[in-house]
């Protein structure tokens, strides 16, 4: 088998046991792998109802059928749970060396449930794996934990200080800032009392076709080099390139989305990060983009800071202090807490402190007590304790929701959808919650790829919408990063696809994979609990419009949108999928199997 | 809508990418299309000329409808297309009647935007049941096709891109033409080797794109 390698590993913690699975062709090839293996995997053996940070919930690191091959950008994999922030269904992709370690020791998958008495941390090869006491390394943060274990030919993902107090806001990172970053999933591996993994493996994949493979590599590499976004500006800039063009727009959050103009934006722009604070570019493994950064400041070096971290911890906070700012990323890396969602929620705690409805230091504008205050997040101290189940939580306890900026209970990425309303019906349907990664409408809306459209109109967004998700999820479940997708599109994934795995997929047949992909996530979803209710945004995006800037005076129209969105999906009203269409994906045995589980 | 619909159609019509009343174009929106008007001049349209009917069943408005309406369905039907465009270049046509089944462009944009373009070729040309489903079929797999000595079929997610690619297609073609004619007279040729001189890595292997 090509591109696939067919097989899984699966540990069960509670016992220690450690199975080597078969994984059937035709889920293969129905579910593509990466974020599409680990749906199938979650809803087959995850009950929607049980608690996340149980026993029961099954931490489903999947790879690509791309991942770790020479292909560019081919370096990411994915994690699937049920999340502890959202409940819903969720997958984190990340472009750490583990997923592509692990697909060389010979995995599609590794598959982890149940709950160790003591802290254990988990080695993987090509003969299966082998449990370590982890007594250590309990308590030691990121970085100290990967020197700690670094060996040849291997790579590591661990949890730091956060994960293991089951933070709702932890994330499962490698040294270089790499990260499954969202939803809580370093509270899912802490829970299971496993701190570490450390994957062996060197046999690179052998593709079906090597000769077609070289070639549309080629024609990727070319277009790659050509596109000014993927050769020049995340390059040159890295991701922070978005800072000044999102405000510029209007559409940079700024004091928790009061604003979408920031007075400072040049402070932490790109160009600031390049001048003042940039060591190095780097790249994933075999990224020729290179939009990674290894930064200094007077005191400290590391990676980071990306855009949506400049967003979170620097405007939505009111700062300005780019050394401060990047430093609390510094933090947040060491700890292994997501950036996003801790700088919402700081966000959601400086206006509810306005307001006098949270008692702390923490004001807009003011870094003193940042620091401090992501540490007793960490460690579940004082009101850190609240601030650690993130933004929801916390608004809900202080008697003011509407102040918490998420959807489904997931934070915000750094993009205002008052500005862009495609991007608002992005963020109302997302199956994970507010997230930009699941159909990219900063492309359409505001970059001009494929094509530039009109930001504020909605008319004609939902057909576009729906075309973005299921791209994004291929690209998710095939191993490639979402960048790829500004200079390439989806006749050379589909080809790629085709070239490595030795499978004919027409265009048409991967992003219907897509679409089976992204009905399969709304079913669990259902099944949990959700309903068309739950595709909504925070009130501030539906009722305020800003008062300045280039997006002022407009709010989301998400009513006509969403109402749009059902009818071109083929749902019902509800936001249902129809047996028809269950039965158009080859849906309606899986959906059966998980209503069983 | 109107404005996008008048724009592009305007445009392929000055471009000399259709005659008067040739061509068509539509969009999907759900289980709803919009197309031109039967007879619509592509180059003139009015609110009249967009025609909105179903996608699975047909309503009254089916009968003022593009002829082609059927192929469009099928399309919409069979791939994640968002946009139509068929339109009549005249240098691609001319070359779908000498290539066998397909056209691979040499210049540059044809070379990155297409490689190849596939011709399919069938009895009845217009509005037929039997190019709905050839069509839609290649279309699963190509964003561009040719009907042989009839015209193009384009997708996209939206109208501008499915109108770039007959732009694109054109061009492409009308370079091919140009270069033949070079080749035919051998003008500006020190030997008499007509060969065009290859600049593209990779470029036998167009063909099986």
């Amino acid at each position: 088998m090509n591109g696939w390698t067919g097989k899984a590993l699966r540990i069960n913690l509670s016992t220690g046991e450690v199975t080597h699975e078969e994984i059937d062709h035709a889920i293969l090839k129905a579910f593509l792998g990466g974020r599409g293996l680990g749906a199938y995997f979650i809803n087959c053996e995850v009950s929607p109802n049980i608690d996340p940070l149980g026993p029961e919930n099954l931490l489903a690191f999947c790879t690509g059928p791309l991942t770790g091959t020479t292909v560019p950008t081919s370096g990411r994999s994915s994690l699937s749970t049920l999340s502890p922030l959202t409940h819903t269904i969720f997958d984190s992709t990340s472009g750490a060396a583990f997923g592509s370690r692990l697909k060389w020791a010979g995995y599609d998958a590794l598959l982890i449930h149940g709950r160790s008495d003591k802290p254990v941390w988990l080695e993987v090869n090509g003969d299966g794996a082998s449990l370590h006491q982890a007594h250590g390394l309990w308590g030691k943060n990121i970085p100290e934990t990967v020197v700690h274990l670094a060996a040849k030919d291997s790579a590591v993902v661990c949890i730091g200080p956060a994960g293991e107090n089951q933070v709702l806001l932890a994330a499962i990172m490698d040294e270089k800032g790499h990260a499954y970053g969202r939803g809580g999933v370093g509270a899912v591996m802490g829970s299971k009392n496993l701190k570490a993994i450390l994957a062996f493996g060197k046999e690179r994949p052998v593709a079906a076709d090597p000769t077609k493979l070289e070639f549309v590599e080629y024609e990727a590499r070319k277009w790659i080099s050509a596109s000014p976004r993927t050769s020049q500006g995340l390059p040159e800039f890295g991701t922070s390139v978005l800072v000044n063009i999102m405000n510029n727009y209007g559409v940079l959050p700024t004091r928790n989305f009061q604003d979408g103009v920031f007075e400072q934006a040049e402070e932490i722009s790109g160009e600031r990060l390049r001048e003042q604070h940039l060591i190095k570019r780097s790249a994933c493994l075999s990224c020729p983009i290179g939009c990674r950064r290894l930064t200094k400041t007077d005191n400290e070096k590391g990676d980071g800071p990306e855009y949506e971290t400049i967003y979170a911890l620097g405007s939505n906070l009111g700062i300005s202090d780019f050394e401060a700012l990047i430093e609390a990323n510094y933090l947040c890396n060491c700890l292994g807490l997501d950036t996003i969602s801790v700088g919402a929620t700081l966000s959601c705690a400086m206006e509810l402190a306005e307001r006098n409805l949270l008692e702390t230091d923490l004001r807009f504008g003011e870094t003193t007590h940042i620091k401090e205050a992501i540490t007793d997040m960490a460690y579940r101290r004082g009101v850190g304790n609240w601030l650690s189940e993130g933004s929801r939580r916390l608004a809900e306890r202080c008697g003011a929701p509407e102040t918490a900026m998420q959807v489904k209970g997931l934070e915000f990425p750094g993009y205002d959808p008052r500005g862009m309303q495609g991007q608002g019906l992005l963020y109302a349907t997302s199956n994970r919650g507010a997230c930009h990664l699941r159909g990219n409408m900063l492309g359409p809306e505001l970059l001009g790829v494929p094509k530039m459209l009109n930001r504020h109109a909605t008319s004609g967004k939902a057909g576009v919408l729906i075309v973005m998700q299921h791209t994004s999820t291929v690209i998710d479940s095939i191993g490639l990063c979402k960048f790829a997708g500004f200079a390439i599109g989806d006749e050379f994934f589909a080809r790629l696809l085709s070239a490595v795995t030795g499978e004919h997929y027409e265009v048409q047949d991967m992003l219907t994979a897509g679409e089976r992909i992204w009905n399969l996530e709304r079913i669990y979803n259902l099944k949990a609990g959700f309903t068309s209710a739950d595709d909504t945004l925070p009130k501030r995006f539906l009722e305020t419009p800003h008062t300045k800037g280039a997006s002022q005076g407009k709010v989301v129209q998400l009513a006509p949108m969403l109402k749009e969105y059902y009818r071109f999906r083929g749902w019902d009203a509800y936001g249902v999928p129809t047996p028809q269409k269950l039965k158009a994906l080859g849906l309606v045995d899986i959906a059966q199997e998980a209503t069983n589980a | 809508m109107l404005d996008q619909f008048q724009m592009f159609g305007n445009d392929l019509f000055l471009r000399g990418l259709t005659s008067s009343h040739g061509g068509n174009m539509s969009v999907r929106m759900g289980d709803r299309i919009i197309i031109t008007r039967t007879g619509a001049m592509l180059g003139h349209l009015t609110e009249t000329d967009l025609i909105e009917t179903g996608l699975e069943e047909n309503d009254s408005n089916v009968m003022l409808a593009s002829s082609e309406l059927v192929v469009h369905c099928a399309i919409y039907s069979n791939t994640s297309a968002l946009a139509i465009v068929h339109v009549h270049p005249p240098h691609a046509v001319a070359l779908s009647l000498v290539e066998q089944d397909e056209i691979i462009p040499v210049c540059n944009e044809g070379s990155y935007c297409f490689k190849k373009i596939p011709i399919i070729q069938t009895e009845l040309t217009t509005g037929s049941k039997e190019v709905a489903k050839l069509a839609s079929h290649w279309l699963r797999e190509y964003k561009l096709i040719m009907l042989r000595g009839h015209g193009c079929f384009s997708t996209g997610p939206v109208l501008e891109e499915a109108y770039q690619w007959c732009v694109s297609l054109e061009e492409a073609c009308r370079v091919l033409y140009y270069l033949r004619t070079l080749q035919q007279a051998q003008i500006a040729l020190e030997t008499q080797d007509v060969k065009a001189i290859e600049y593209r890595k990779h470029s036998d292997e167009y063909k099986s794109w």
